[in-house]
């Protein structure tokens, strides 16, 4: 036996085949334990269920949805949900990001002391603290009926955010705006890709619009195509009642969750572009200037460029991160993915299943995300490793 | 373990690929004990491929592999008993950096021959003597030059007593005015009868103690000779152009 | 020190025009961080202290005749905040238990206990008192059970047995997925880059509702225990990398030299490897248990009462509805302390070594 232990060949064949034999027996073993319950409860395993109807509703959806809908559709819903909040989040946390990360970099200590403490203020703090109390002081503003009125037909209210919205499908509205979406990706790639280096400047400037224009027009037409019949394509909120009628409602949990998941990873974001700055070399921006580029020239042909390659990869895993944390939804109530997940789990019982589909709707969100960043970002790699900065 | 007059190392029709390459060609060597050997050649010749594979850094394919009178195979406890008794010595010396020199000498004693904290200290600060540095022996590694950074490499090596050491370019790294040091040192251990095997570019240090010299390219090797023979008449066209090349003239 | 010999060569006037007014832009940009800077100084100043209610004596009325800040609310329902539903009289230990924490990871801040065995003892012995503090049972302290363990000192209870078992399986995670043997690499590495790519509230919910599913009934456990076992497992995957990448700037040779020693793979891990690897991937370390802190109030999600669910208590029922911004403040500023000392400390050990590799 101990010989037999000696043989390096021997042993490192049976390690091997002991470890993933291990993990195979776990979970065949949870595999069976999760039969008997499931039978000792009466439930059948399977995907059927999926399209049994749900019989309750959810308070946020982008496509329509009734409670005699079956479960694929509220689990549609929630992955909409997931992915609406997850982009608005993304964006206006990049945006704060920018901005406060600017202010840390800037030459300026007051503007620094004042990014300084945007940081250090919503990094030290948990996001879930941050999405209760934003949630509380939105939940606080006045009733419908004494709601503050921003603007003409815009609305604060306890119950959410009123804008004036188009009355067309929920269809077409996101067929529109993947559309021009996709009119933005295409611009980014005409910025970024090396195919159209060697393109003049001003015929660049002059295709971007052009495409700018014709994915506006192209949404524009999808909208009222998508049109409801019977109704003015604006409609405009207004108070009937103890409510308001018409417009689009923001819902408060799905403001109180962007502007947390905003504020909150604005101030990461702030720290991930203050590091890329840092990285860009002295000498690079003192080469820009000795050959007469201008103060703004300097900052957008050379300093941004350069920065925004150091800064791609941890942006990578910050938006990984940031996508995530919309979970949190469940919290205050936003039908999010994994809300709609454990609610499904609760009314059907099928838990395997839904916790099978949970994990393979984040997984697919979040290597779709990392493929197509990692994407961008070795495209933009400096090529060559003789770079010194 | 062995008798003693037994060969320290044979090596019988050795080859080893590193995935397509084959990096040692059919290599057949007998060290004797106490015998000295330097090893040369032309970068990538893998004359550190050979002596790595002596105590098991790297794994051959095929072929027979004896240190000692233990056969070098799959078996854990051989290979474990080898490296007990073969020491070895790097081009970047390896050194431990969050332990002392002391701790550095002293550790494999009291892991691997399980003496004591004291009787391993003690016979560490006896090498680092050895070595002439014992006034450093509580310095971190980080604080030394190369060159007494490589021959506390030595001491460690020592503190284990192999009964062979194996060199892999000890002097390469280092700047030109510290490799002497570390060159006597070895001179005298050579005295002393350590079998030694050398992997070396200082043909002044093979003429001085080698009792062979083997010249290897391209995984094979090429010609093996005594020192005067070897560089006063080399056999072979390449190792011709390999003298006259790291001779310089 | 460089502004002061400024300020002597050309006078403060000078010094001022020349950092703040220096072109147009430069000078709107102070005007305005300026205003900025004094509206959130004078604001917070005059809401946190001048007009501030700080004594619970006038009870909730008296903080509405104000705009201040109502510190009365802190002031009457701390007790609640910090221990949750702990017994009344036996709060001092759940309060003791939560310092001894404080000072384990004071202790293990200090780079004279950075040796595998000092931060081994300094913190099983810590989460030893603590426990036993709070469960009591022993010393003529009544028993307390977990259930009516709450606040604070859960979270803290939470946090610390999720690093006291993620850290060792980060180890032997970062171990596996390093090994030579293709098939232990690899499905490490797929176990690590699941576990990574799902939200940490899916594992917890995972592990406290679907775990008893799946487990027979005597492996299940308590639920608290469940939920720190995911927590754990969140930890040690993303730690297991911050340690293989520690263990990837250890160079080759230290490990060659160790085998050419013939010390054995378990002592080349332990006295080579990871003392080496650990230096280099402590800042991130820290950081990793920062996040780690800060994600422990998930768990309120999972139905525990930690801080955040006692806060919620402490302002949602009855009189004191209207004070939620000082509950929220009073357990942001607890979190602030701890998060925010701790990764100033992470970055100065960076700046440190970032020195010491020149």
């Amino acid at each position: 036996m101990i010989r037999l232990w000696n043989n390096l060949k021997l042993r490192n064949t049976a390690l091997q085949v002991a470890y993933v034999g291990g993990f195979v027996a776990l979970v065949l073993g949870m595999a069976l334990v999760a039969r008997a319950n499931l039978d000792e409860l009466g439930i059948i395993s399977g995907f059927d269920f999926l399209f049994k109807s749900t019989g309750w509703k959810v308070s946020f959806s982008l496509i329509e949805f009734t409670a005699s809908d079956p479960y694929w559709r509220v689990l549609l819903v929630g992955f909409l949900n997931t992915l609406f909040l997850a982009a608005i989040g993304l964006v206006l946390a990049t945006v704060i990001g920018v901005i406060v990360g600017m202010a840390r970099t800037s030459s300026n200590d007051l503007a620094r002391l004042l990014g300084a403490i945007y940081v250090e203020t919503f990094r030290n703090v948990p996001l879930i603290l941050q999405v209760f109390f934003w949630y509380a002081v939105f939940t606080r503003f006045p009733g419908p009926r004494q709601a503050i009125s921003l603007a003409d037909g815009m609305f604060l209210s306890s119950r959410g955010i009123y804008v004036p919205g188009l009355n067309i499908t929920g269809l077409s509205a996101f067929l529109g705006i993947v559309v021009f979406l996709a009119g933005l990706g295409v611009i980014v790639w005409i910025t970024a890709a090396q195919r159209f280096r060697r393109m003049e400047p001003a015929r660049k400037t002059r295709l971007r619009l052009l495409i700018l224009a014709a994915a506006a027009l192209l949404m524009a037409a999808i909208f009222w195509l998508g049109r409801l019949p019977d109704t003015p394509l604006v409609s405009i909120p207004a108070l009937k009642g103890l409510n308001y009628r018409g417009g689009v409602r923001v819902s408060t949990e799905l403001t109180a969750l962007a502007v947390s998941i905003a504020i909150y990873g604005g101030s990461y974001i702030a720290e991930i572009v203050r590091g890329g700055f840092k990285a860009v070399g002295r000498g690079q921006i003192e080469a820009a200037q000795s050959v007469g580029l201008s103060a703004w020239q300097v900052f957008s042909r050379v300093r941004f460029p350069l920065a925004l390659r150091a800064m791609m990869p941890i942006l990578t895993n910050q938006y990984i991160w940031l996508v995530k944390a919309t979970t949190m939804g469940i919290a205050i109530g936003f039908a999010d993915f994994f809300m709609v997940v454990s609610i499904s789990i609760n009314q059907s019982g099928q838990t395997l299943e839904l916790i099978g589909i949970l994990m393979a709707g984040f997984l697919l969100i979040n290597f779709t995300l990392a493929a197509v960043l990692n994407r961008i970002n070795r495209a933009i790699a400096l090529k060559g490793d003789q770079l010194r900065s | 373990m062995t008798q003693s007059n037994e060969p320290a190392i044979v090596i019988r029709g050795m080859n080893k690929y590193y995935e397509a390459f084959h990096a040692l060609r059919d290599i057949d060597l007998t060290v004797e004990q106490g015998e000295r050997i330097v090893i040369c050649g032309p970068s990538g010749s893998g004359k550190s491929t050979l002596i790595r594979c002596i105590n098991r850094l790297e794994e051959h394919q095929s072929g027979d592999i004896v240190v000692l009178g233990t056969s070098l195979d799959d078996n854990v406890a051989n290979i474990d008993g080898v490296r007990r008794e073969v020491g070895m010595v790097f081009q970047h010396f390896n050194l431990f950096p969050h332990m002392t020199v002391l701790e550095n000498c002293a550790l494999a004693p009291m892991l691997v021959r399980k003496w004591s904290r004291a009787r391993a200290e003690e016979m560490a600060m006896q090498y680092l003597e050895k070595v002439q540095i014992p006034e450093q022996a509580e310095k971190f590694p980080g604080q030394l030059s190369g060159g007494q950074q490589q021959r506390v490499a030595i001491a460690r090596a020592l503190s284990m007593q192999p009964k062979v050491l194996l060199f892999d370019e000890p002097t390469s790294a280092l700047d030109p005015e510290m490799i002497s040091e570390v060159l006597d040192v070895m001179v005298s251990l050579a005295k002393e009868g350590m079998t030694m095997l050398c992997v070396t570019h200082e043909m002044g240090f093979a003429r001085q103690v080698a009792d062979r010299v083997i010249f290897m390219d391209r995984g094979e090797i090429i010609e093996q000779n005594a020192p005067e023979e070897f560089f006063g008449n080399p056999q072979n066209e390449r190792t011709q152009k390999f003298l006259s090349q790291i001779l310089g003239h | 020190m460089a502004i002061t010999a400024q300020i002597e060569r050309e006078g403060l006037l000078a010094v001022i025009r020349r950092r703040y007014f220096s072109s147009l832009s430069n000078a709107i940009l102070s005007i305005v961080s300026f205003a900025l800077l004094a509206y959130i100084f004078w604001t917070v100043f005059d809401w946190a202290i001048l007009s501030a209610v700080f004594s619970d004596a006038g009870g909730p009325e008296a903080c509405q005749q104000t705009d201040g800040a109502c510190w009365a609310v802190i002031d009457s329902r701390w007790r609640l905040i910090l221990f949750g539903l702990y017994p009344h009289e036996e709060h001092w230990r759940s309060g003791l238990a939560c310092i001894v924490v404080v000072l384990m990871t004071v202790l293990s801040c200090i780079p004279r206990f950075w040796s595998g065995k000092a931060i081994s003892i300094i913190w099983i012995g810590g989460f030893a008192t603590f426990y036993f503090l709070m469960k009591g049972g022993i010393f003529g302290m009544p028993l307390v059970d977990e259930q009516q363990w709450g606040g604070l000192s859960l979270t803290v209870f939470i946090f610390v047995s999720t690093a006291l078992v993620g850290m060792p399986l980060s180890i032997v995670f970062a171990l596996l997925r390093r090994s030579e043997l293709p098939w232990i690499s690899r499905l490490t590495g797929l176990i690590i880059d699941s576990v990574r790519s799902l939200p940490l509230l899916t594992i917890l919910f995972t592990f406290a509702v679907v775990l008893p599913f799946v487990l027979p009934d005597w492996a299940s456990g308590d639920k608290l225990y469940r939920v720190i076992l995911g927590s754990a497992l969140f930890f040690a995957a993303y730690q297991a990398e911050i340690i293989r990448g520690g263990m990837q700037a250890v160079p080759k040779g230290q490990e060659e030299a160790a085998k050419a020693l013939g010390i054995r793979y378990g002592a080349r891990i332990r006295r080579i490897l990871l003392p080496q690897a650990f230096k280099s991937a402590l800042p991130a370390t820290i950081n990793q248990f920062v996040i780690t802190f800060k994600e422990t109030s998930l768990v309120i999600i999972i139905g525990f009462f930690e801080i955040l669910a006692s806060g919620n208590a402490a302002y949602g029922r009855g009189e004191w509805t209207f004070a939620y911004v000082e509950v929220y403040t009073f357990i942001a500023l607890i979190y602030f302390a701890f998060v925010f000392s701790l990764s100033r400390y992470g970055a100065y050990l960076e700046r440190r070594m970032d020195i010491g590799d020149r």
